[in-house]
């Protein structure tokens, strides 16, 4: 069977004045009906422009997609015209953002942003429309809903906004929700409600999820596989479960370690050691080698990920050789 | 990303704001042009009675007024007039008023921004919001006023165009006084040790004169075309003594039969703003890294 | 919004009386003015005055006299023009000028905007660099300049369009032209730099993410706030298209307020200037008001404030 969507090879490079940026640099997995992969990682290591790629949302002076396809449905995203993206965007992939406070527009009302994909995309009349955005925001939480349409974004709070943004990426009940850290200027409690919201589209519609966040809690709750990338690439990819029970590559496991709730001791908050590689200059071998300390001179060659278990892989080679 | 990084980012890179910033200049080549124009036009206008091929008032009757010529680069005017000489000191006295009037706005502009931003709150409310009301009013008319009902003397055309431009330059330096005042980066100056003086110099400064620069090299233009336009409708420079504005005005009434006496003068005029305005526009992207220009 | 309308209003008229009260004051007390006995005045003209304006009596008495008088539309008989009257002269005169500054101002815009709008939506390239160096000429080249010139290109040398006068449609083009330029330049660049900073802001990602036509984006998504800068222009522009009527006017011979106020200057027809400077100062405060409004219509986060 067919996935739903299918990444292969994606580079990313952005040509600024310091140097060619490769934000992302040959990463591929694939997207099944229904099921949510997360991209975990940390600030810089690529997972946010590898899916603004998907939808080219990426800048394009000074960015450029190098190489790779992206197929989903037949269409490769990356190599598609400019109407048959639209069409998709929007309507079939949905974006949430991560900040919430810019995400929407000043100068129209909640409501017509909410509309706005449904009077474009579904050719709804305005009062069929309407009455979906209300229902839309009643099912983000919003009180009040009706009154709600006609307010401006700078009427919400932050949390409200996020809200918004939310409803505003689910209204079309797209395929595939990408969201780029979605919750993280909810408290708990909504964050669990939204949570729940996503999960019952995925139980109705079979919708899949790719959830960038850099918090391992949000992807121990509710994802399926994860992926974990490193300076633009993936390091390891696995089911959830897996990873969680046994990481198999220094990065996951440092990360691990860092965890606040890792570190119930009372000693100093673990953190890994040196900084992240720059990205203008071409990494040899495993780029995480500079930083860890199982490494050893064969990290320097060429790295690639493999499969060492049922849906689990490492790009780490002691790990593959059953090292670590 | 915590401010704390970014401060400590600007406090390391506070000295080479400047460096940075005329590295960008450098690259900007009408900037550049202008720069050099203005500093030739300055230079010329400072020897001008050193190398002036005649006097500006010397007429002679028999040319009349006549086109260029190997003795007139630019012809001569309606008394026989050397064109040249006339606009080498028309651009003195254009020049200098731009430069003096300018001054007094940016001494106007500065203490009255400084003092509202300093002093914050009701104060500044109040005194902004005169500037807000003046901002609207059509100060040329007064200055025009003023020049009639109480003569037509140079000092007080200084003092009224000045009284012209000050606004938006108290505006700016509040603005940055203001958001000086909140910035993390002192406190995060302070709490690493610098001393309240070279958080001054290092700091305060350099942010407040970059957009104190950039819109005075912006006023100059104006004020020059304010003095053109007075002296044109016969308010402003009075003769003998000549300004480009003047010049204009008397090169538009014999347009027909001597169009060089239109022409030259314009371009001298227009050249000047041109690299003036050429000038603090990149002086302003240079200054201002979050300008996208590229 | 009424509330800001209403406090605008309220600010607006001791503004106005500011104005007015200072240079009534101005004339009355320079020297050489016509209360100067040592001036001659056209017996006329003298026996009008004399008859309007007690100028025995106390300066005080002098002064609630003209505000009488204003407060009852009456701006006073002319002091150079034997017949008629400044109201007279000004409704002659104003909605000439009226006319040619709506047509400067529908120039500006029209060509402002686009040019801006153009630029914003490709930067840095031939779109970009042309229009924006054109504009740099429009606001270097000053309108007392560009109107001479445009006349002798196009008035004189092709004989395309009169050399004066305000009759016909077509002595209507060169002299809008030229008070126009300027502004139209200003307002490119403002455009250009409202449209590029709204275009850099996320929303418009997001936007984008929703799968909006381009054209859709910028119209119904950037233009608000991209003119907002434009909007905020509108005062003093309004202020500067005023001064800038003085020259268009002398210089295309046309019948209107700027070039009868320039000329009341020189003639030191002190009514006449008065009157003047209260139709303007008056105009430009409501065109503020307007210009304000608009920007609170536009941008929701304005209108709380």
């Amino acid at each position: 069977m067919m996935s739903l969507l299918t990444v292969d090879n994606l580079a990313t490079h952005f040509h600024t004045r310091a140097g060619i940026v490769r934000a992302v640099d040959g990463v591929s997995y694939s997207l099944e009906k229904g099921q949510t992969l997360g991209i975990v990682g940390e600030s810089g290591s690529g997972k946010s422009v590898s899916c603004y790629s998907l939808l080219g949302l990426i800048p394009m002076p000074p960015g450029r997609i190098e190489s790779g396809s992206a197929y989903f449905d037949g269409v490769d995203l990356l190599n598609a015209s400019k109407d048959e993206l639209r069409k998709i965007r929007g309507q079939r992939i949905s974006m949430i953002f991560q900040d919430p406070m810019t995400a929407l527009n000043p100068y129209m009302t909640i409501g017509a942003q909410l509309m706005e994909p449904l009077l474009l995309h579904r050719g709804l009349s305005k009062e069929a429309a309407a009455k979906r955005s209300i229902d839309m925001l009643e099912a983000v939480g919003i009180q009040d809903a009706e009154q709600r349409m006609n307010a401006h974004p700078h009427q919400f709070s932050g949390g409200m906004r996020q809200r918004v943004v939310i409803a505003m990426a689910l209204i079309t009940e797209p395929e595939i929700l990408i969201a780029d850290e979605p919750t993280t200027a909810l408290d708990v409690t909504i964050q669990a409600q939204i949570l729940e919201l996503i999960k019952s589209l995925q139980e109705k519609n079979g919708m899949a999820v790719i959830l960038i966040t850099h918090d391992l809690g949000v992807i121990a709750g509710i994802c399926d596989s994860v992926a974990v990338m490193y300076a633009g690439r993936l390091v390891e990819q696995a089911t959830a479960s897996s990873l969680f029970h046994s990481p198999r590559h220094p990065y996951t496991h440092a990360l691990m370690k860092s965890l606040p709730s890792m570190n119930t001791d009372g000693k100093e908050l673990y953190s890994i050691p040196g900084m992240p590689p720059d990205l203008t200059k071409p990494i040899e071998g495993c780029s995480f080698s500079a930083r860890c300390e199982h490494a050893i001179e064969a990290c320097r060659d060429d790295i690639h990920l493999h499969t060492i278990m049922l849906n689990h892989a490492t790009a780490c080679i002691r790990a593959q050789k059953g090292e670590l | 990303m915590p401010n704390t990084s970014e401060s400590t980012y600007e406090v390391e890179q506070g000295q080479s704001l400047w460096k940075d910033a005329f590295r960008r200049l450098k690259k900007n080549k009408l900037a550049l042009f202008g720069a050099c124009f203005l500093i030739f036009l300055t230079g010329i206008s400072l020897i001008t009675p050193l190398i002036a091929p005649y006097e500006y008032d010397a007429p002679d009757y028999r040319l009349g007024a006549s086109g260029p010529s190997a003795e007139h680069w630019f012809g001569t005017d309606l008394i026989g007039r050397d064109l040249f000489t006339r606009i080498l000191y028309g651009g003195r006295i254009s020049l200098m008023v731009g430069f003096v009037a300018t001054a007094v706005s940016l001494l106007v502009g500065v203490l009255y921004g400084a003092t509202a931003g300093f002093l914050g709150g009701r104060t500044d409310s109040v005194m902004m919001r005169i500037v807000d009301i003046m901002y609207a009013l059509p100060f040329t008319i007064f200055v025009i006023i003023l020049m009639v009902f109480l003569g037509r003397n140079i000092i007080l055309l200084f003092l009224a165009i000045g009284a012209v431009e000050w606004l938006t330059m108290a505006r700016i330096v509040r603005s940055q006084i203001l958001s000086l005042k909140e910035k993390e980066f002192v406190e995060a100056a302070i709490s690493m040790g610098l001393s309240r003086f070279q958080i001054l110099t290092r700091h305060l400064i350099p942010n407040t004169l970059g957009p104190v620069i950039v819109y005075t090299t912006l006023t100059i233009p104006n004020v020059m075309l304010l003095e053109a336009f007075l002296s044109f409708l016969g308010l402003g420079v009075q003769p003998p003594m000549s300004s480009w504005g003047l010049l204009i005005h008397d090169g538009a009434d014999s347009m027909l039969e001597s169009p060089w006496l239109l022409i030259y003068p314009s371009i001298a005029l227009s050249l000047t703003l041109f690299s003036l305005n050429f000038l603090g526009d990149g002086l302003r992207d240079a200054l201002d890294p979050r300008v996208a220009k590229d | 919004m009424k509330k800001i309308v209403l406090k605008r209003l309220l600010e607006s008229i001791p503004v106005l009386w500011a104005i007015v009260t200072i240079t009534f004051f101005l004339i009355r007390l320079a020297p050489g003015g016509p209360f100067d006995r040592e001036k001659e005045l056209d017996p006329q003209i003298q026996e009008r005055i004399e008859a309007h304006y007690n100028l025995n009596a106390p300066l005080m008495e002098q002064y609630t006299d003209y505000m009488g008088g204003l407060l009852s539309g009456d701006f006073g008989p002319s002091f150079k023009n034997a017949s008629s009257s400044v109201n007279e002269l000004i409704a002659q005169s104003f909605p000439v000028s009226l006319e040619l500054g709506f047509y400067a101002l529908c120039v500006a815009l029209l060509i402002g905007l686009t040019a801006g709008i153009i630029a914003a939506l490709k930067p840095n390239s031939w779109q970009d660099y042309t229009p924006m160096t054109l504009a740099m000429i429009g606001i270097c080249v000053p309108n007392f300049v560009l109107g001479p010139i445009l006349l002798f290109i196009f008035g004189i040398n092709l004989g395309w369009f009169p050399v004066s006068g305000w009759e016909e449609a077509v002595d209507k083009v060169l002299p809008s032209i030229t008070l126009g330029a300027m502004y139209a330049a200003y307002i490119a660049r403002l455009s250009r730099g409202g449209m590029l900073e709204v275009l850099s802001n996320d929303f418009i990602r997001t936007a984008r993410a929703k799968g909006l036509s381009e054209t859709r984006l910028i119209l119904k998504h950037a233009l608000r706030g991209g003119v907002t800068p434009v909007i905020a222009f509108l005062g003093p522009a309004t202020a500067g298209l005023l001064s800038g009527s003085f020259v268009v006017e002398t210089v295309f011979q046309i019948p209107g307020l700027g070039k009868l106020f320039v000329e009341s200057a020189f003639n030191r027809d002190y009514t006449m200037i008065l009157g003047t400077v209260i139709l303007y100062a008056t105009l430009i405060l409501i065109l503020n008001l307007i210009s304000d409004l608009l920007l609170t219509w536009i941008d929701p986060r304005l209108r709380n404030a």
